[in-house]
C-alpha cells in the first residue's frame, strides 16, 4: 500500500511482478467475499420469490342463511356446519345439479369455512335465523390457481382444478366474490393440515418458550463457567479437563445432544416429550459451549490493569471480578449469548430425537404444553403432500430468517455500542 | 451480584415451570410417517369440533413408534401408535413384558405405492417382472435358464425391449422404511414368481427364495432417497429420466408435473387402487392401548371420529387427502371391533 | 398463599439483606466506622439474605420434586383394594385421571365414584400439604436469618462465607460441561454395547460394506445385513473434505482481506453479512442443496459427458462448505488480529509488500490458530445433519468419486432411528454405535485442535 510512495528507483521487473502478486491477492480476497455475498443474495431471492405469495390468501364470499333447521340440537357446536356451507354454496350456483358436479363445487371452499361459521355462531348465537354475507377461505387448490401456481393451460385431466371449477372461479371473480386478502390467519393460528388454515403462531410460541428455557439455563451457567475458568480456575488437570470438554462439546454433532436428551432427560428424569421444557434443556446444553467460549474471549480482552487496580485498592478477587471485570465484559458475553440463541433457534436435528417433530395444532400456552418450533415446522411443511405448503414453507423460512437476522443485528449493534478499545 | 440475581431468577423460573403438576389432557400419538398425514387430518378435525385438545402426533417411523408405545402403560407413554405395517409378534411380546397387554388393532385403509416419473418423460408401462428384473440384486441369467447372476441391466430397454432406452435410475425409500418393505413384497416378489424356478424354490428353500425376491440391487441404479417424498417428486422433475417410488397422495397432489407408471397395464388411480386392480398397495394401521381409553380425555371420541364414515368412508375427508378406503364390509367390521375395543390375540 | 411463595421468599431475602446491612452499620458505629469491620456491610447483608433464601428454596425444590409422589401415595391408602394390585405404571394412569378430574382438564369427567372421591381427596390433600409447605418455608425464611442477624459481629468473616458460596456455585456451573459429556457417553454407550454383542467390534470398525438391510420381519430374508462402518465414515469424510475445500479458501481469503485490506466501513458492513451464513437454519440449506444445487451439478455433468448421481456428494459438500465459511473466517479473523502489529510493521519496514507480509509473516505466525479453527470447522462439517439428510443419499458407496452418491454418519443415525423397522434390531442399535464413534472422532479432532491452539498461544503471550 505505502510501498509506492517513496520509490526512488524505476520499478524493475521483479518489483512489478511483486505488485502484480499483491493486486492478484487482493482481487482473490474480494472474489471470495463476492462469492459468499452472491450466495446470500441468491438464497434470499429464491426464498422470497417462492414465499411472498403465502402472505395473501384467497377468500370467497358466501351468502349464508343460518337456517334454524341446522340448529335443532341443544349443543350448538354439534350443528352440521359443513352442510350449512355446502348448501350456501349450492344456492349460489343453482344450475349445478348432478351429484358429481356438486362434489366438485364443494371443493372450491376450504373445510375451514365450517370452523369460521361455528365460531360466529358461538360468539353470537342470535345470528341464527338471519342471513349474512361472509368471506370464507377458499380451498388451497383454488388459492394456488389464483396465485398462478397451477397452470391453466394444461389439459383438464392433469390439472387439479377442472374446467368446470375454472368456469365457476371465473364467475366468482367477475361477480367480485373472490379476492385475495392479507393472510392474517398465517400469523394467528397454529399448525393445520389444511394449507389455507395453517399458521405459524404455534411454532413461534413454541420457539419462544423453548428459547426462554434455553436462555434462563445457558446464560447464567455459561457466564459462571466462563468466569470460573478465566478468572479463578487453578491451572491443573481438572481445569484442563473442563476446557477440553467445553471445546469438544462445541463441536459435538447436534444430533448427539438429541440422543442425550432422549436417554437422560426423557427416559431417566421423566420430563414429558415434545415440550418446550425438554427442547429448551437440550438446546441449552448445546449452546452452552458457544456462550462459554464467547464469554471467556470477552473476559480475556479486559486488560489486566483493571484487575490490578481493583486488587491494589484492596478488593478481593471475587469483588474485582464481579464489580469491575464482569460489567466490562458483559457486552461481549451478551453478543455470544445472542449468537448462541440464534443457533438454538435454527436447530432441528436434536429435536428429531426428543419428539418435537410433531403435529401440534393448538398454540402452546405454557412450558409443558406440547409444542413445535419454527425450524421443525419448516421441516414438517416441506414434507407435506399438498402443493400449497411449498409457499408456506418458504414463508416460514422468511420469518425464521427475519428473527435470526434481527438477533444477529442486535448482537452487532451491542458489540459496536459497547466495544471498548483498550 | 447482578449475575447471581440472574442465576437465581433463571433457576427459579425453571422450578416454577417444573412439570410435576401438569396432568396430561391430550392424546399422545406416535408412529409412521406414512400414516402421519392422515392421522393429523383426523386429529385436527377432532380438535376443532369436539372441544377436546387436539391430539399430539409425532412422526417417528413405525419402529420408533412401537418402541415408545410398548414402553409401558402410563401417562408418559403414548396412547396410540400409527404404523405402516402390522405389529410384529416379537414387538407384542415386548409390549406384554412392559405391561401393555391389551392392544386394539385398527386398520384404517390403504396406501397405494406408485412408480412415477416427470411429465416431460414418456410414461412407462411396466410389469412386475420388469420391476423385479430392473431392481433385484440377482436376476436369472438370460443366457442360462435356472441360474442367477448379478443384475447386469443398465437400461430399461435391456430389461424389456418395449421399454425406452433410458438408464435405470430409481429413487426409492431406504431399507428402514415400511414403504420399501411393502414395495419389495408386492412388486418384486410377485415379479420374481413369474420365473418358474424361483417360484419352485419357495417350497424348497424359503430363505433363499426370500433373499432373491427381496434384495434390492446396491450398485447405484436404485438410489435410496430418504423418506421425504416431496423431495423425491422435485428430484424427478429435475431429472426426467429417473423414476421415483412413493405414496399415492404425493402423485395425486402433483399430477400436473409427474405421472404414474402403469403396472400390469393399470394406472395408479384412486379407483384402481381402491378396487384392488392396481396391484401395489399396502394397509395402514393404528394401535390403541386399551388401558388408556377410559383414562385419557377424548380417546373414545377420537376413535369414533377416525372410524366415522365422514373420515374414512368412500367420500370421507381422508380419501380427499389420498388415503384409499377399505371396502364397506371391512370398514364396518373394524368399526365394530373398535367400538367393542376388541383386543389382539397374543401370537 | 402457595402461588405467591416465591415472591415471598424474594421479599424476605431483600428485607433481611437490608436488615443485615443495617445491623452491620450500627455495629460499625460502635467500633468507629465500617473500616473496622471484617467485611463490608453489604457482605453482612448478603450473608443474612443467603441464610434467608437458601433453606426455603431448598425446601421448595425438594417439594416440587417430591410433591407428586407424596400426594399420590397419600391417595393410594384411600383407594379401594382392587386398585392397589395394579402395577406402578398402571397406577400412574389412575392418578392421571384423578388429576384430570381434580384440576378440571379438558373434558375430563369420570362417572366412576371412586375416582370422583379420590379427586376431591386429592384436592384436599394438595391444599393442606401446600399450606403446610408454605408455613414451613416461611418459618425457614425467618428463623435462620434471625440467628444470622444475631450472629453478625465485628469479627464475623461474612465476606469469606459469601465468597465461598459464590465460588461453589461457579464450580458447580463449570461442572455442567463435564456432566454433559458424561451424559452423552452414558446415553449412547449401553445401546452401542448391545449392538456390539450382535455385531463384532472389528466388523463394525473395519468392515468395508454397510448395508443395514437385515430382515424387517421374522418371515423375511434381508440381504447381507453388513455393518461395516468404513464406507459410512468415508462418505462423511468425502463430503466434509469437499466442504472444507470450499470453506477454507473462501473463508481464509475473506478473513485476510477483511482484516488486512478492507476499510473499516467495508469491514463493519461485510462481516455481519457473512455471519448470516452461519445463522441460516440448516434445513434451509438442505432444501437448497437438494433442489437447486444438485440438479445444477447433474446438468453440468451431463453436459460434460460424465454421469453424475442426482444426490452427488459434491452438491451436499458445496452447500455445506458455504455454511461453514463463517466458522473459518471469523475464527481466523480473530487469530490474524491477534498477531502483534509490530511483526507487520517490521516486515513492511523491510520493504515487503503487503501480500508478502501476509504470506511470509502473518500466516506463519497465525498458522496454529488457523489450523485450530479449521479443525473445529471440520468437526462441524462431520456432525452436520440436515443438509446431508436432505441432499446426500443413503447408499453407502466405498468411493472417493465426488460425483457419486455417498452417505454420512448423521444421515444413517437419523434414518436408522426414525425408520419403520423393529426397534431393537441391530439396525436401530447401530445408530448408537455410529453416534459413539462420531463422538470419539470429534473428541480426538478437538484435542488435537486444542493442543495446536495452546502452543500458539504460548508463543505470543
Amino acid at each position: 500500500m505505502s510501498t509506492t510512495k517513496n520509490n526512488l528507483l524505476t520499478p524493475d521487473k521483479a518489483l512489478k511482478k511483486r505488485y502484480r502478486a499483491e493486486k492478484r491477492f487482493q482481487r482473490m480476497g474480494i472474489f471470495a467475499i463476492f462469492i459468499s455475498l452472491c450466495f446470500i443474495v441468491f438464497l434470499f431471492t429464491t426464498i422470497i420469490t417462492d414465499g411472498y405469495t403465502a402472505f395473501t390468501q384467497t377468500y370467497i364470499e358466501l351468502d349464508v342463511h343460518f337456517d334454524k333447521k341446522y340448529f335443532m340440537e341443544e349443543n350448538l357446536a354439534n350443528a352440521n356446519f359443513p352442510s350449512l356451507v355446502k348448501h350456501s354454496l349450492y344456492a349460489m350456483f343453482p344450475q349445478v345439479k348432478s351429484r358429481r358436479d356438486k362434489k366438485m363445487l364443494k371443493k372450491l371452499i376450504s373445510p375451514a369455512a365450517a370452523y369460521t361459521l361455528q365460531q360466529m355462531v358461538k360468539d353470537d348465537p342470535k345470528i341464527i335465523g338471519s342471513s349474512k354475507k361472509i368471506w370464507v377461505l377458499a380451498d388451497d387448490d383454488v388459492d394456488m390457481m389464483i396465485k398462478g401456481k397451477i397452470n391453466r393451460n394444461l389439459n383438464n385431466q392433469n390439472r387439479r382444478i377442472k374446467d368446470l371449477q375454472l368456469a365457476w372461479i371465473d364467475t366468482l371473480i367477475k361477480e367480485g366474490k373472490l379476492e385475495k386478502r392479507f393472510n392474517t390467519q398465517f400469523f394467528t393460528s397454529g399448525d393445520s393440515r389444511e394449507p389455507e388454515l395453517a399458521g405459524i403462531l404455534g411454532a413461534l410460541a413454541g420457539s419462544f418458550f423453548t428459547l426462554l428455557i434455553t436462555l434462563s439455563l445457558s446464560f447464567p451457567i455459561g457466564v459462571a463457567t466462563a468466569v470460573y475458568l478465566e478468572e479463578f480456575a487453578p491451572a491443573n488437570k481438572w481445569t484442563d479437563l473442563i476446557e477440553v470438554n467445553i471445546n469438544n462439546l462445541a463441536a459435538v454433532p447436534s444430533i448427539i445432544f438429541g440422543l442425550l436428551g432422549l436417554a437422560i432427560f426423557i427416559n431417566f428424569w421423566g420430563i414429558p416429550r415434545s415440550t418446550p421444557l425438554i427442547g429448551g434443556i437440550v438446546l441449552a446444553l448445546m449452546t452452552l459451549p458457544t456462550i462459554i467460549i464467547a464469554g471467556r474471549a470477552s473476559l480475556k480482552s479486559i486488560p489486566p490493569s483493571i484487575r490490578e487496580a481493583a486488587l491494589g485498592v484492596g478488593a478481593s478477587k471475587m469483588q474485582t471480578v464481579f464489580h469491575h471485570v464482569l460489567p466490562l465484559a458483559m457486552p461481549g458475553m451478551l453478543t455470544g449469548t445472542i449468537i448462541g440463541m440464534a443457533q438454538a433457534l435454527g436447530e432441528t436435528a436434536p429435536l428429531l430425537m426428543i419428539g418435537m417433530v410433531a403435529f401440534i395444532a393448538d398454540v402452546p400456552a405454557s412450558l409443558t404444553d406440547p409444542a413445535a418450533v419454527l425450524p421443525v415446522q419448516i421441516y414438517l411443511w416441506a414434507d407435506s403432500p399438498e402443493r400449497a405448503f411449498t409457499e408456506k414453507t418458504s414463508a416460514a423460512i422468511m420469518i425464521l430468517l427475519a428473527f435470526l437476522i434481527s438477533m444477529n443485528s442486535l448482537s452487532v449493534y451491542l458489540r459496536k455500542k459497547f466495544e471498548i478499545k483498550w | 451480584m447482578k449475575i447471581k440475581a440472574i442465576c437465581a431468577a433463571g433457576a427459579l423460573a425453571l422450578i416454577m415451570s417444573s412439570p410435576a403438576m401438569a396432568a396430561r389432557h391430550y392424546i399422545s400419538i406416535v408412529g409412521s410417517s406414512t400414516v402421519y398425514p392422515f392421522a393429523t387430518v383426523v386429529a385436527e378435525q377432532f380438535g376443532k369440533t369436539s372441544g377436546f385438545k387436539t391430539p399430539k402426533i409425532e412422526s417417528t417411523g413405525s419402529g420408533g413408534g412401537f418402541k415408545l408405545f410398548c414402553g409401558g402403560v402410563g401417562v408418559k407413554f403414548p396412547d396410540i401408535s400409527n404404523a405402516s405395517r402390522a405389529i410384529k409378534a416379537s414387538e407384542m411380546k415386548k409390549c406384554a413384558a412392559n405391561g401393555v397387554k391389551e392392544i386394539v388393532e385398527v386398520k384404517i385403509g390403504y396406501d397405494g405405492i406408485v412408480l412415477a416419473n416427470a411429465k416431460s418423460g414418456a410414461p412407462l408401462k411396466l410389469s412386475r417382472r420388469d420391476i423385479f428384473l430392473a431392481l433385484a440384486k440377482q436376476v436369472p441369467n438370460p443366457a442360462k435358464p435356472g441360474e442367477l447372476i448379478d443384475n447386469p441391466y443398465k437400461t430399461w430397454k435391456e430389461v424389456n425391449p418395449s421399454l425406452p432406452n433410458t438408464p435405470i435410475e430409481v429413487l426409492g425409500p431406504p431399507p428402514t422404511s415400511g414403504t420399501r418393505d411393502a414395495f419389495v413384497e408386492l412388486a418384486m416378489e410377485k415379479g420374481a414368481k413369474t420365473f418358474d424356478f424361483i417360484k419352485a424354490m419357495k417350497k424348497k428353500d424359503k430363505k433363499t427364495y426370500k433373499k432373491i425376491c427381496h434384495t434390492v440391487r446396491e450398485d447405484g441404479a436404485y438410489i435410496e432417497a430418504g423418506e421425504n417424498d416431496n423431495l423425491i417428486v422435485q428430484k424427478l422433475q429435475a431429472n426426467p429420466k429417473s423414476i421415483g417410488i412413493f405414496g399415492f397422495s404425493y402423485l395425486e397432489q402433483n399430477s400436473d408435473v409427474i405421472q404414474g407408471s402403469l403396472i400390469e397395464g393399470k394406472a395408479p388411480t384412486f379407483e384402481a387402487i381402491a378396487s384392488g386392480d392396481y396391484p401395489v398397495s399396502r394397509p395402514l394401521f393404528f394401535y390403541v392401548k386399551k388401558a388408556h381409553v377410559d383414562v385419557i380425555p377424548g380417546m373414545k371420541e377420537y376413535l369414533d371420529e377416525f372410524t366415522s364414515e365422514k373420515a374414512w368412508g368412500n367420500d370421507g375427508y381422508l380419501a380427499d387427502k389420498g388415503m384409499i378406503p377399505m371396502p364397506n364390509a371391512e370398514r364396518s367390521q373394524y368399526k365394530a371391533d373398535v367400538k367393542a375395543l376388541k383386543t389382539m390375540e397374543m401370537k | 398463599m402457595y402461588p405467591y411463595i416465591l415472591p415471598c421468599i424474594v421479599i424476605l431475602s431483600v428485607a433481611f439483606y437490608l436488615l443485615g446491612a443495617r445491623r452491620a452499620n450500627s455495629i460499625a458505629v460502635f467500633y468507629g466506622g465500617t473500616k473496622n469491620l471484617h467485611s463490608l456491610p453489604s457482605h453482612y447483608g448478603l450473608y443474612s439474605a443467603i441464610c434467608c433464601a437458601l433453606p426455603p428454596i431448598l425446601v421448595f425444590v425438594l417439594w416440587r420434586i417430591f410433591e407428586e409422589t407424596f400426594i399420590t401415595s397419600s391417595l393410594s391408602q384411600s383407594l379401594p383394594q382392587e386398585y392397589l394390585t395394579l402395577s406402578a405404571n398402571e397406577l400412574t394412569l389412575v392418578y392421571n385421571e384423578i388429576k384430570n378430574v381434580a384440576l378440571g382438564g379438558f373434558g375430563a369427567n369420570s362417572s366412576n365414584q371412586v375416582i370422583k372421591d379420590a379427586a376431591t381427596l386429592y384436592l384436599a390433600n394438595l391444599h393442606s400439604a401446600r399450606n403446610l409447605v408454605c408455613a414451613l418455608i416461611v418459618v425457614l425464611g425467618i428463623i435462620p436469618p434471625l440467628f444470622a442477624l444475631k450472629h453478625i459481629s465485628k469479627d464475623l468473616r461474612a465476606r469469606n462465607i459469601v465468597e465461598n458460596i459464590g465460588m461453589a456455585v461457579l464450580i458447580a456451573c463449570s461442572a455442567v460441561a463435564i456432566l454433559t459429556t458424561v451424559g452423552i457417553v452414558l446415553s449412547v454407550i449401553f445401546e452401542a454395547l448391545h449392538f456390539f454383542k450382535a455385531v463384532p467390534v472389528s466388523d463394525f470398525l473395519f468392515g468395508l460394506k454397510w448395508s443395514p438391510q437385515v430382515a424387517m420381519r421374522a418371515d423375511q430374508a434381508g440381504s447381507s445385513g453388513a455393518f461395516g462402518a468404513v464406507p459410512v465414515f468415508l462418505g462423511t469424510f468425502l463430503i466434509a473434505s469437499i466442504a472444507m475445500s470450499v470453506a477454507i479458501p473462501i473463508g481464509l481469503l475473506s478473513a485476510i482481506y477483511l482484516s488486512e485490506y478492507a476499510t473499516n466501513r467495508t469491514r463493519t458492513l461485510v462481516k455481519p453479512i457473512l455471519e448470516i451464513l452461519a445463522g441460516i437454519p440448516t434445513v434451509v440449506y438442505g432444501f437448497f442443496a437438494a433442489l437447486t444445487v444438485a440438479p445444477l451439478i447433474r446438468d453440468i455433468g451431463t453436459a460434460l459427458g460424465c454421469s453424475v448421481s442426482s444426490e452427488s456428494a459434491l452438491a451436499a459438500g458445496l452447500v455445506m462448505g458455504i455454511m461453514i465459511i463463517p466458522f473459518v473466517s471469523s475464527l481466523s479473523d480473530d487469530v490474524i488480529h491477534a498477531v502483534p502489529q509490530t511483526m507487520r510493521d517490521g516486515s513492511l519496514a523491510l520493504g515487503a509488500t503487503h501480500f508478502e507480509t501476509i504470506r511470509n509473516v502473518i500466516i506463519p505466525a497465525a498458522l496454529p490458530g488457523i489450523v485450530g479453527s479449521i479443525l473445529l470447522a471440520i468437526s462441524r462439517a462431520l456432525g452436520e445433519t440436515m443438509i446431508v439428510v436432505m441432499a446426500a443419499g443413503l447408499s453407502a458407496n466405498l468411493t472417493f468419486n465426488p460425483l457419486t452418491a455417498v452417505t454420512t454418519v448423521t444421515v444413517q443415525i437419523v434414518t436408522l432411528l426414525v425408520g419403520d423397522q423393529e426397534f431393537d434390531s441391530p439396525k436401530t442399535l447401530a445408530a448408537f454405535a455410529l453416534g459413539l464413534l462420531l463422538f470419539i472422532f470429534t473428541l480426538i479432532l478437538n484435542i488435537i485442535a486444542l493442543k495446536i491452539v495452546r502452543r500458539y498461544r504460548e508463543q505470543y503471550e
